[in-house]
């Protein structure tokens, strides 16, 4: 009964989401009920912090060194460390969200269609973590890419969001069929589908079948990199992170480009294909660093620009999980993994303090105008812990030393250096000066917010309800705690970097 | 060279596939994009049964093609909702009218 137990991670999610939108929707019908969008929120709430239990007691059993493993059949779902990162990351991250938008949300129709919504696709993303095999996996993708499409396109009256909502569903959908290509290939050659046991005799029949491994590994790699926002596929990304609502957009950037990346490691790791494509998964980590950078660097609107920092950040951690995989070595892969964490701690921190000012400035005005960098101008003498959390972000994002993106990108930067081959060093100083080139965006930001007059934006704002600050406190103290102590993750970064290369036979 | 019925299917996949490619290249109304989405899902489907035939498990690719059809279901679904509204708040259906978010 133990081994079950671990499975409520995502269920109470899953199980919750159609209960919330029922209690929404018959709310609705009940004329003298006036405070029934408050039901909503607070199952929501419940729902997320009733999903902490099942997650902290998987994480006593894993770090007792037992195995959490649960069979229908012979359908496998395991956590390990892996699933278990991934897991604290949506779940801490949806907590603050469903916190944050408590108010924000509030006076939206279709409230509980958000909330209904964004706990499916936090279950769907805790289960993806566990699938451990192939089809498995795509099933757990395709339910997050539909529950996040409904969540793109929620505001359906702004002509914006749809086009958003269309852009993301046509490509992310072509996406998942070439990954359903891949799976038939990777069946018809093999067999089987389950992940351990073509992991056992992956080297087999991927030296068996040279070229097919390498096409499915080419369609893995398209298709799940559509979800992952690899560059050439990215071009949903900023439509679609741009138009969400606010705790979505925290949401996407922050995990759901992590999980579409974690998936396709999770397929790829059936392929035992040497070498060629680690020097696939290096490139596009480079591409994506250069480019998300260079076009962040001109943006004018706020949300385009943290969602085009969102490619280069996937850059960094694409070439950690790279130069372990390709030089050997923990550490690289552990500072990659690490930086999925503070990733989203930072990056949803920037989203949900860029939220709390659309909020202020335009939503509470009735407006569903985009922010532009020229709005935060004076930022500061309005809302300072607006002000401080957001410039906490941007400068974490940018690598500035007592902050947890520093502390990240450091970790990679030494794995990278001990593996004292040229080409990976080369590597990390390019990835070093892409740092330094995201100062020229991040920079601006804080100078605007803290040594300018106040914008006209910024004088007809409204006041923020604690709910929207408190998120933004925690996740700035925890950005700033991480970056003093990055020991404090070490117990589960460790042993995903393991488990990570583990599954490439590392 | 001798014509075998999985030859067939394997001949019915590639031209299904190529056909959803070429679809989604050229379609611009919302609605035949859609429908050309389907018809790559339809192509994957066949390829996942025609895998479990070759790979001696026949049974998990039908299962796997019976799941797909759930799954894209819910997808069409979604899309079709998505285009009922695009029509409304446009008034047009074509995909290069409803482009404004650039950069």
């Amino acid at each position: 009964m133990d081994a079950i137990r671990f499975t409520w991670m995502f269920a109470i999610p899953l199980l919750s989401s159609p209960a919330i939108y029922l209690a929404g929707r018959l709310g609705i019908h009940n004329p003298n009920q006036k405070g029934r969008p408050n039901l909503v929120r607070i199952l929501a709430l419940l729902a997320v912090i009733a999903t902490w239990v099942p997650y902290i007691a998987a994480v006593r059993t894993f770090l007792s060194g037992e195995r959490l493993e649960f069979a229908v059949e012979s359908i496998w779902l395991r956590a390990d460390a892996i699933s278990l990162l991934l897991a604290l990351m949506v779940l801490s991250l949806g907590t603050l969200v469903v916190i944050f938008s408590w108010s924000y949300m509030a006076d939206e129709v279709g409230e509980e269609k958000f909330y209904a919504m964004l706990l499916a696709m936090m279950g769907l993303m805790i289960g993806l973590g566990c699938a451990s095999d192939l089809f498995n996996l795509w099933v757990w993708f395709e339910g997050m890419a539909v529950s996040s499409y409904l969540l793109v396109a929620f505001y359906r009256e702004q002509p914006a969001s749809l086009e958003a909502g269309v852009k993301y569903l046509v490509q992310s959908a072509t996406g998942s069929v070439l990954v359903l290509m891949g799976i038939a290939l990777v069946l018809a050659n093999s067999g089987s589908l389950d992940l351990a046991a073509l992991h056992q005799n992956g080297a087999r029949w991927a030296s068996d079948h040279r070229l097919v491994s390498l096409a499915a590994a080419g369609l893995f790699i398209i298709g799940f990199g559509v979800k992952a926002a690899l560059v050439p596929l990215h071009t949903w990304l900023p439509d679609a992170h741009s138009q969400a609502p606010s705790g979505i957009r925290a949401m996407l950037s922050g995990v759901v480009i992590e999980a579409g990346l974690i998936a396709m490691l999770r397929a790829l790791s059936a392929i035992m294909h040497p070498l060629d494509w680690r020097i696939i998964l290096l490139s596009f980590g480079a591409l994506n660093m250069v480019f998300g950078n260079l076009v962040a660097l001109r943006q004018t609107i706020l949300k385009r620009m943290l969602a085009y920092s969102s490619l280069s950040h996937i850059g960094y951690i694409l070439l950690g999980i790279g130069v372990s995989l390709f030089a050997g070595g923990e550490a690289a892969a552990q500072g990659a993994m690490f930086h999925l964490f503070t990733h989203m701690l930072m990056k949803g921190l920037a989203f949900l303090a860029a939220g709390a000012l659309i909020y202020a400035l335009y939503l509470q005005n009735g407006s569903h105008h985009a922010l532009l960098v020229s709005d935060l101008a004076g930022t500061a003498q309005k809302y300072p812990m607006v002000a401080l959390s957001l410039s906490i972000a941007v400068l974490g994002l940018g690598g500035l030393p007592p902050l947890a993106g520093f502390m990240s990108k450091w970790q990679i930067f030494v794995g990278g250096f001990s593996t004292q081959n040229g080409w990976i060093i080369a590597l990390m100083v390019f990835m070093a000066l892409n740092s330094v080139l995201s100062l020229g965006y991040y920079a601006p930001l804080v100078n605007l917010m803290y040594r300018k007059t106040p914008s006209d934006a910024i004088l007809a704002g409204k006041p923020l309800p604690s709910t929207i600050t408190l998120p933004l406190i925690f996740l700035a103290m925890a950005v700033v705690v991480l970056g003093l102590a990055p020991g404090l993750m070490d117990w589960l970064t460790a042993p995903a970097a393991k488990a990570l290369l583990g599954l490439f036979g590392n | 060279m001798n014509i075998s019925p999985l030859n067939v299917v394997l001949l019915v996949i590639i031209g299904l596939l190529a056909v959803g490619i070429y679809g989604l290249l050229i379609t611009r109304n919302l609605i035949k994009i859609v429908l050309v989405l389907q018809i790559l899902v339809k192509s994957a489907m066949l390829a996942l049964v025609l895998a479990g035939k070759v790979g001696n498990n026949l049974g998990l690719g039908q299962s796997l093609a019976a799941t797909v059809i759930v799954a894209d279901t819910v997808v069409a679904v979604v899309g079709l909702a998505l285009a009922v509204q695009v029509r409304r708040r446009f008034g047009t259906l074509d995909v290069a009218d409803i482009s404004t978010l650039r950069g």
